[in-house]
């Protein structure tokens, strides 16, 4: 629970001091501290400290530029990289404590072996015995089904660090295996912008200053990407208004000059009406239609026929008048920048809303224009080799066969994780290998993923710390933080890429994903001859080298790597997205009206979708979302974060919690068919009625969870860009009663 | 009149990300518990948006500080530019200043049982760099104001909401008051 400063706190303190101040007035005396003594009481940490660049490698818009200050071998502090002008210097109250991350008492030391699994009966091993255990058993299983297909990966984003990719490698390098595959975070919107755009390419958020409108849709940058609100805040001093539609009431709603509170999951319905409103109006960009886009004809004919400002106000909730505002206001104000978070692509219609929205940029020629933009994401500056990734198979490596008689790795979603491996057969799965990954803590139904680690006959876990899949597992391996390894990082917010050097020796005897890769080949190799491409040598700067090409270099403006290490660089991309208006989808144009689309089951038309309803029985919406202290289940463990946010908590809407008899502070049980978390009731409205919200997190100590009552629903996109669709985390209903 | 430093607090801008408080555990590295600046989350129902109103305080460097006055071993100091110093070497541990303070600035380090505080960064002030707080705010939220005597005042206030008494110590602190923009609801 966040502190808060309390007038009683306040005239206890106040009440002490006055009695004290009137016995010991002095008035005005003052000595002269010596220097050298107040001095020693406090040192600058990172006073005579050696300077090294990092790039905090988090699953997180900004992607801060850093320094690390080293003295005798030890990381002293962190600060932010001024050479970056979007992250400028500075970090966020999670990067700040990165010293406290790299020197926790909990972190991974050595090799560990649990036996047996979830008994908390660790034994330390060295590198070569785990490494030993693991080789056999994959050889074993090798022999045992014919192919290394019972084997699967499950890494994504604990660590974008361009390196971390050479988990993937080890697994190529050993042969065909089974993989996790999609992303959990944002794929329906890569999809909606992917069938609209050709794919997702946002302005240079820096570019977000010259916008003169900004609708922050769906977005907590105050919360996940606190460096833009500084160009956000810039717009507005020049004369911009600043609107944020949201749900809930976030902290970027609360900076906002106008904050409409919409019905979760009808965003499209929003837009929809707005775009019907701009058409009645003639507020349309023909001209730039007719030169940009296909399908719009189509769309109009959709809006005459479908939309209303009643029916969009009904299905919102958001006032008609409002919504004809809005959409003259941003229609007539230009540029007028969006930028679509991912929380509203959450949904079981969440692409199909984003494409809504897309259109609704379109319609009014604000794509391809600085200070404008369907903003969303990018990955215009990730164009390296994947050295590290990119591996042979062994000779006679047997996978899936393809139609046309070539072989493949096995596919399973990330996003339904423990119901794939239980019912993946010919030949089960039956090893996992989890890396920059705690899908016991942060994937829906935990339940059935610890049922499915159940089935295993062997579970590798690569960690910082125990964490609940760790703790699960049959071997756990030490991780390098990013201070003591070499990497290579791009955001896919904004456009700086840059190194991160090696600061400090590994903790112990933590490792680097590429370097146990080649650990693991060279054990393969000298049990089994031939059976591990993976390279045995090389250093990580070397690895790091590797992933450059003469494009990324010349998108960064250098000729060779090493020139990062003065600074990182910005891409030499146009500020604004499509501006040259080569769209990459198939007709070259903004298709308002897919091609792509109906190929993938879904309509052609950015059409509204109906959300997803609640229950009686659970009529609740619990949003999980992210929050400033942490990211997925990182950071919260972190003792100086749990000094500022000691506990998780669920927020209730005064009126709900009224309805239910529930009081600010009291245990209350939050419930649905397949789980429950219990926790303490915060009483806001910063909330809607019908919405709770807690925070994903994993707190060490803590048995908090709240995927404990997510399901697997998917969203409707992602299967086109990413290979599966996404997760509606934001359409999970539960019931709440007070326990206490 | 001396020289005061002080803070300019804009809770208008700040977002409450807590970048700043951290920043400066960061800089000097200090133990889990104390806090020397620390950032109030607001839930004043008098507020716009209770729960997304932020104060971040640290030490406010009073005009008259009341841990000066009650140290029984002449620990604190105050320095020309106004910095309320405190000499952590002939700090006994007494506790005194924590109770008279009615910010709550000087905090007992239960390890080395003695009082700390923020020292405005004394060290970067006299480097004419920011203290490490000011240099976190990813939007300029919080800032050193160099000589409160010479502080255009229009705009600031000396108090918000929940704020003690300023006339007990004088802190040289100023705020920027909050400001709500329209909110389209649908519990109202």
């Amino acid at each position: 629970m966040a502190y808060q400063l309390t007038r009683r706190s306040f005239l206890k303190g106040l009440a002490a001091g006055s009695a004290l101040t009137a016995l010991t007035a002095y008035g005005g005396l003052k000595y002269a501290a010596p220097a050298a003594a107040v001095e020693a009481g406090y040192p600058e940490a990172g006073a005579g400290a050696k300077v090294f660049r990092n790039v905090c490698p988090r699953n997180c818009y900004d992607t801060c530029s850093m320094l690390s200050y080293v003295k005798d071998g030890v990381l002293r502090k962190v600060s932010g990289d001024p050479v970056n002008t979007f992250t400028n210097g500075r970090l966020c109250v999670k990067g700040y404590t990165y010293t406290r991350r790299v020197y926790s008492p909990d972190r991974l030391k050595y090799p560990m072996k649990q036996e047996p699994r979830g008994s908390g009966k660790w034994q330390r091993i060295s590198w070569d015995e785990a490494l030993e255990i693991i080789a056999r058993k994959i050889l074993a299983i090798k022999k045992e089904y014919g192919s290394t297909l019972p084997i699967c990966l499950n890494k994504y984003s604990g660590n974008f660090d361009i390196l971390h990719y050479g988990i993937e490698g080890m697994m190529s390098s050993i042969g065909y295996t089974t993989r996790a595959l999609g992303t959990p975070c944002w794929p329906a919107g890569i999809d909606a912008q992917t069938y609209d755009f050709g794919t997702l390419w946002n302005n240079d958020p820096e570019d977000l200053v010259n916008s003169r409108y900004i609708i922050l849709w769906g977005v907590n940058p105050a919360w996940t990407s606190i460096h833009s609100m500084r160009f956000i805040y810039a717009a507005r001093e020049k004369g911009a208004k600043i609107v944020a539609i949201d749900p809930i009431v976030t902290q970027t709603a609360a900076k906002a000059d106008l904050y409409l509170q919409i019905k979760p999951s009808t965003d499209g319905a929003l837009a929809l009406g707005m775009a019907r409103h701009i058409l009645d109006n003639g507020w349309v960009d023909v001209e730039y239609l007719k030169a940009n886009a296909v399908g719009w004809e189509e769309f109009f004919e959709y809006l005459r026929r479908e939309v209303t400002l009643e029916w969009a106000s009904k299905t919102t909730g958001i006032p008609a008048g409002v919504i004809a505002d809005l959409a003259r206001e941003y229609a007539t104000t230009k540029p007028a920048a969006i930028w679509i978070g991912y929380g509203l692509q959450r949904h079981t219609n969440g692409g199909q809303n984003v494409r809504a929205i897309d259109a609704l940029a379109a319609i009014t020629g604000n794509v391809g224009k600085s200070g404008g933009g369907a903003l969303y994401g990018h990955l215009e500056t990730w164009g390296f080799n994947y050295a590290a990734m990119t591996m042979p198979k062994p000779a006679g490596a047997v996978g899936v066969k393809k139609p046309d008689g070539t072989m493949s790795d096995r596919f399973i979603n990330i996003n339904n994780f423990g119901a794939e491996l239980l019912n993946t057969n010919d030949p089960p799965i039956k090893m996992l290998w989890i890396a920059c990954r705690n899908p016991l803590s942060q994937d829906p139904e935990p339940q059935v993923v610890q049922k499915a680690f159940e089935t295993m006959d062997l579970v590798v876990t690569v960690d910082h710390f125990l964490t609940r899949t760790a703790a699960w597992s049959d071997i756990v391996l030490p991780a390098t933080t990013h201070f003591e390894e070499y990497g290579v990082n791009a955001s896919y917010w904004h456009y700086w890429v840059g190194i991160n050097e090696q600061a400090i020796e590994p903790y112990f005897e933590a490792k680097n994903d590429v370097q146990i890769a080649m650990l693991l080949a060279a054990k393969l190799n000298a049990l089994e001859p031939g059976s591990c491409t993976y390279p045995t040598s090389g250093n990580l700067e070397e690895w790091v080298g590797k992933e450059f090409n003469p494009k990324m270099l010349d998108l960064l403006g250098i000729s060779d790597y090493r020139e990062l290490k003065k600074g990182p660089r910005k891409a030499k991309l146009p500020p604004a997205a499509w501006a040259d208006g080569k769209f990459r989808t198939p007709s070259g144009k903004i298709e308002i009206k897919s091609s792509e689309a109906p190929k993938y089951g879904l309509p052609a038309l950015p059409i509204y979708v109906p959300e997803k309803q609640p229950s009686p029985e659970y009529p609740y919406r619990f949003f999980t979302p992210h929050w400033r202290y942490g990211l997925h289940s990182q950071f919260q463990n972190i003792d100086w974060m749990m000094n500022v946010s000691p506990e998780p908590y669920v927020e209730i809407h005064p009126a709900t919690a009224a309805a239910k008899g529930i009081k600010d502070g009291d245990w209350v049980k939050v419930y649905n068919e397949i789980g429950y978390v219990t926790l303490k009731a915060r009483i806001t409205a910063t909330t809607a009625p019908e919405v709770l919200v807690a925070y994903e997190a994993w707190y060490k100590d803590l048995n908090y969870n709240i995927n404990y009552t997510v399901k697997a629903v998917p969203s409707d996109m992602g299967k086109k860009a990413t290979g599966n669709r996404g997760l509606a985390f934001h359409d999970n209903f539960v019931n709440i009663e007070k326990v206490r | 009149m001396a020289k005061q430093l002080g803070f300019l607090v804009d809770t208008e801008k700040c977002i409450g990300c807590f970048s700043c408080e951290m920043a400066c555990k960061n800089e000097y590295q200090t133990e889990v518990k104390p806090r020397w600046r620390r950032v109030y989350q607001q839930r004043e129902a008098s507020l716009p948006y209770p729960e997304r109103n932020f104060m971040s305080l640290a030490c406010n460097h009073c005009a008259d500080p009341a841990c000066l006055k009650v140290c029984p071993v002449g620990a604190y100091s105050k320095r020309e530019d106004g910095i309320v110093l405190q000499d952590h070497a002939r700090c006994i541990g007494c506790r005194l200043c924590t109770m008279a303070c009615p910010y709550g600035a000087p905090q007992y380090n239960e390890k080395d049982r003695r009082v700390e505080k923020c020292q405005l960064c004394y060290q970067k002030v006299d480097r004419n760099e920011e203290p490490a707080c000011v240099a976190a705010c990813p939007v300029g939220a919080l800032q050193l104001i160099k000589d409160l005597n010479s502080f255009p005042e229009p705009g600031t206030v000396k108090e918000l909401p929940g704020f003690p008494d300023i006339t007990i110590t004088r802190p040289s602190v100023r705020f920027v008051p909050p400001r709500a923009g329209v909110q389209i609801r649908r519990d109202v």
